[in-house]
C-alpha cells in the first residue's frame, strides 16, 4: 500500500522551467492571499506550488468598496491588486511560508519597467522564493497592468527587464483581454520567459437594476470562476501549440476533472483561483482527484497526458 | 490544521415573521464554540448557482452530548437566502467557520448598550446572551435600542427579552413602539450613559452606523458589526473592504471577514 502511495506520488511531480513541483496544482495569485489565510484548512506540504497575492513596490491601498460582485457561476472582482508590498512581504509573509516544503511563486506587479524590474530583484536575493510570476494583466488598476500585457512588444520588454535581474524562473501571466493571445505569448517567450500562465480573469461587469449603478465601485471588474472555463480552456490549447516553453492553465477549475481538462489541452500544471473560495479544501480535492484518475486508466505519470487532445 | 467545512443538517428552518426566517443547524462536536458577533460562511453542496457561500451571523449556540448546533437568523434580501429560506428539515449544508473577530468585552465598561437595526438583532442578541452568562454584567445593566422601518421588521424581540429586561423598540412609521429612529431614540438617552463606564455595540444598516458614528464623535467604547459582500470569509480574497484607519491614522482597506466584522466605530472612514 504504502510503495503503491509513492508510486503514485512519483507520477505526479512536474517540473516547469526548473521549478521542481510534487503535482502541478498550485494556488493561483490573489485567491490564497499569502498562504496562511487557508493554512488551517489546507496542508501547505501538500501542494504543488503557491503563487502569492500580487505584490508591488510600494503597498497598494486597492481600490474602494463594492470590489466584488456574483455572477452566474462565477464572480466579479475589482480588488485593484491591495497588498502588503514586497519589502512588508519578505520580512513578515515569507518566514511563515519557509517553514513549509512547497514551491512559492511571487507573483509580481509594476507601474513602469522599472518598477517590475525592481520588485524581481528584491525577491530574487531572498530565501524562499523559487519563481517569479509576472502579472502583466490585471484588469482593474489605472496605470501599466493591462497595457503591459496586451502590447506584445511591451510585454516582451517587462519580460526581458524582469528577466535582466534574476536567476529564478520566469512565468508570466496573460491576460485573455485582448484580440490575439498566441502573439503575446510567442512575443514573451521570444524575451526570455521560461513558462506562461493563463488566463487571468476577463473583464466584465454588472449593473444595479433598482439604482441603475454598477455593482462594483471601480464599475468594471474581472470574471472568474467555472463560467470562464470554456474560453480559458480554448485558449490554453491555443498557445500550447505555438509556443514550445510550458503552458500553465487557469480559468474556472473546480474539479479534478477540469484540471485533466486544461492538461490534456497542453497545460503541465495548473492553478486553482476562485475555487479555494467556496472550498478552502478544493486544491487538495483537485489532488486526489487527479492521483485518481491516474490510477484508475493506469496512466503512469501525470505528464503523459499533456497535450494528448484527439482531434 | 484546525479548521474544516463542516457538513451540517437543518433540523429547523421557520418563517418567523414575513421574509425572516430561523435556521437551526446541527454540527459535529469539532465545530469550534463561537464568540458573539463572529459568522459562519453556508452553502448548499454542489450548488454553483448562487456561486458563493454566504454568510451570516451567529444567532445561538448550544452544545450538546454528540453535536452541538448554530441557530441563523437571516432576512431573504436575495437569491442566496431564498434557496437557504426553502431547505427543509434534514438538508444538508456546508459550514466553514465560527469566522471573523469577535466583540471585545470590557468588564470595567459596567454600562451596556445595544442599538440594533433589523436582523442587526442577531449577532447582538448573542453578545446579550454571553454577558448574561459571565459574571461581569447582569441584564439589569444592559439596555437594547431596537428600531427597523415598520412593525414587520422588528424580530426576535422575544428571545431577547430573556436576556435583556430593558428594551427600547422604535419604528420609523410608529407602527411599534415608539416613532422614531433607533439613533434618535438613543440620544435622548445618552446623558445617562457615561463614556468611562459604558460599552456600546451596534449593528445595523450603513445609515444607521453613520449616524450614530457622528453622534458618538470617537467619545464612547462603541464596537459595530459591519456587512460587505464577501467571496471567501477567511482574508483570501480581500473582496470585504472597508476603509478604516490604521494603527498609526492612516486610511487603509481592511477586511471585513478577517479584521471584522466587528470594528471599534471610531476606526471606521465613512467614503
Amino acid at each position: 500500500m504504502k510503495t503503491k502511495q509513492m508510486k503514485s506520488d512519483a507520477a505526479m511531480m512536474v517540473e516547469i522551467a526548473g521549478l521542481k513541483m510534487k503535482n502541478p496544482v498550485m494556488t493561483a495569485s490573489g485567491t490564497f492571499g499569502y498562504g496562511e489565510e487557508y493554512a488551517d484548512y489546507v496542508d501547505l506540504n501538500q501542494l504543488g506550488g503557491i503563487v502569492v497575492k500580487g505584490l508591488s513596490l510600494k503597498p497598494r491601498l486597492g481600490n474602494p468598496p463594492p470590489r466584488i460582485m456574483e455572477t452566474s457561476g462565477g464572480m466579479l472582482n475589482a480588488v485593484g491588486l491591495q497588498n502588503v508590498g514586497v519589502e512588508v512581504f519578505i520580512r513578515e509573509k515569507l518566514p511563515f511560508l519557509r517553514k513549509y516544503d512547497v514551491a512559492v511563486i511571487a507573483n509580481i506587479y509594476g507601474e513602469s519597467y522599472l518598477e517590475y524590474a525592481q520588485v524581481a530583484k528584491k525577491l530574487s536575493q531572498v530565501q524562499g522564493v523559487h519563481a517569479l510570476e509576472v502579472n502583466v494583466s490585471c484588469p482593474n488598476v489605472k496605470k501599466g497592468g493591462l497595457s503591459f500585457g496586451s502590447d506584445p512588444k511591451e510585454a516582451a520588454e517587462v519580460t526581458r527587464r524582469v528577466k535582466d535581474e534574476t536567476c529564478l524562473p520566469v512565468i508570466v501571466k496573460l491576460t485573455p483581454n485582448v484580440t490575439d493571445i498566441a502573439s503575446i505569448a510567442q512575443a514573451v517567450e521570444n524575451a526570455g520567459a521560461d513558462a506562461v500562465s493563463m488566463i487571468n480573469t476577463l473583464t466584465g461587469m454588472s449593473i444595479d437594476l433598482q439604482t441603475r449603478t454598477p455593482h462594483l465601485k471601480n464599475i468594471t471588474g474581472g470574471l472568474s470562476g467555472p463560467a470562464i472555463k470554456p474560453v480559458a480552456l480554448r485558449m490554453v490549447w491555443q498557445v500550447a501549440q505555438c509556443v514550445s516553453i510550458p503552458v500553465i492553465g487557469i480559468g474556472g477549475i473546480m474539479t479534478a476533472e477540469d484540471a485533466l481538462e486544461f492538461m490534456i489541452a497542453g497545460a503541465q500544471a495548473v492553478q486553482i483561483g476562485t475555487a479555494n473560495f467556496i472550498n478552502p479544501c478544493a486544491t487538495i480535492e483537485i489532488i486526489d482527484g487527479m492521483r485518481s484518475y491516474l490510477n484508475d486508466n493506469k496512466i503512469k505519470n501525470i505528464k503523459d497526458i499533456v497535450g494528448t487532445l484527439r482531434t | 490544521m484546525a479548521k474544516d467545512i463542516y457538513m451540517g443538517e437543518v433540523s429547523k428552518n421557520e418563517e418567523i415573521q414575513f421574509d425572516y426566517f430561523l435556521m437551526k443547524v446541527t454540527l459535529p462536536l469539532s465545530f469550534a464554540d463561537p464568540l458573539p458577533g463572529q459568522f459562519v460562511m453556508i452553502r448548499i453542496a454542489g450548488l454553483h448557482d448562487p456561486f458563493l457561500s454566504r454568510p451570516i451571523s451567529i444567532y445561538s449556540y448550544t452544545r450538546g452530548k454528540s453535536n452541538c448546533a448554530i441557530e441563523l437568523f437571516y432576512r431573504v434580501v436575495g437569491k442566496g437566502t431564498q434557496i437557504l429560506a426553502g431547505l427543509i428539515k434534514g438538508s444538508q449544508v456546508e459550514i466553514s467557520g465560527p469566522l471573523g473577530e469577535s466583540y471585545t468585552i470590557n468588564p470595567a465598561k459596567k454600562n451596556i448598550v445595544f442599538i440594533a437595526g433589523g436582523i442587526g438583532v442577531a449577532p447582538l442578541t448573542l453578545l446579550a446572551q454571553h454577558l448574561c452568562k459571565t459574571v461581569c454584567h447582569d441584564a439589569a445593566t444592559m439596555t437594547f435600542y431596537l428600531g427597523a422601518q415598520t412593525a414587520d421588521a422588528v424580530v426576535g424581540l422575544d428571545h431577547l427579552r430573556k436576556y435583556c429586561y430593558k428594551i427600547f423598540v422604535c419604528t420609523d412609521d410608529g407602527s411599534l413602539g415608539e416613532k422614531s429612529l433607533v439613533t434618535t431614540r438613543f440620544q435622548k438617552d445618552i446623558k445617562k450613559y457615561t463614556p468611562a463606564d459604558t460599552a456600546i455595540y451596534a449593528c445595523g444598516p450603513k445609515p444607521m452606523i453613520q449616524s450614530l458614528s457622528k453622534m458618538l464623535d470617537g467619545e464612547y467604547f462603541c464596537q459595530v458589526s459591519l456587512e460587505e459582500r464577501m467571496a471567501c470569509g477567511v482574508g483570501a480574497c480581500v473582496g470585504c473592504a472597508v476603509a478604516v484607519r490604521d494603527e498609526q491614522g492612516q486610511k487603509a482597506y481592511k477586511r471585513v471577514c478577517a479584521d471584522g466584522p466587528v470594528f471599534d466605530l471610531q476606526k471606521v472612514i465613512w467614503e
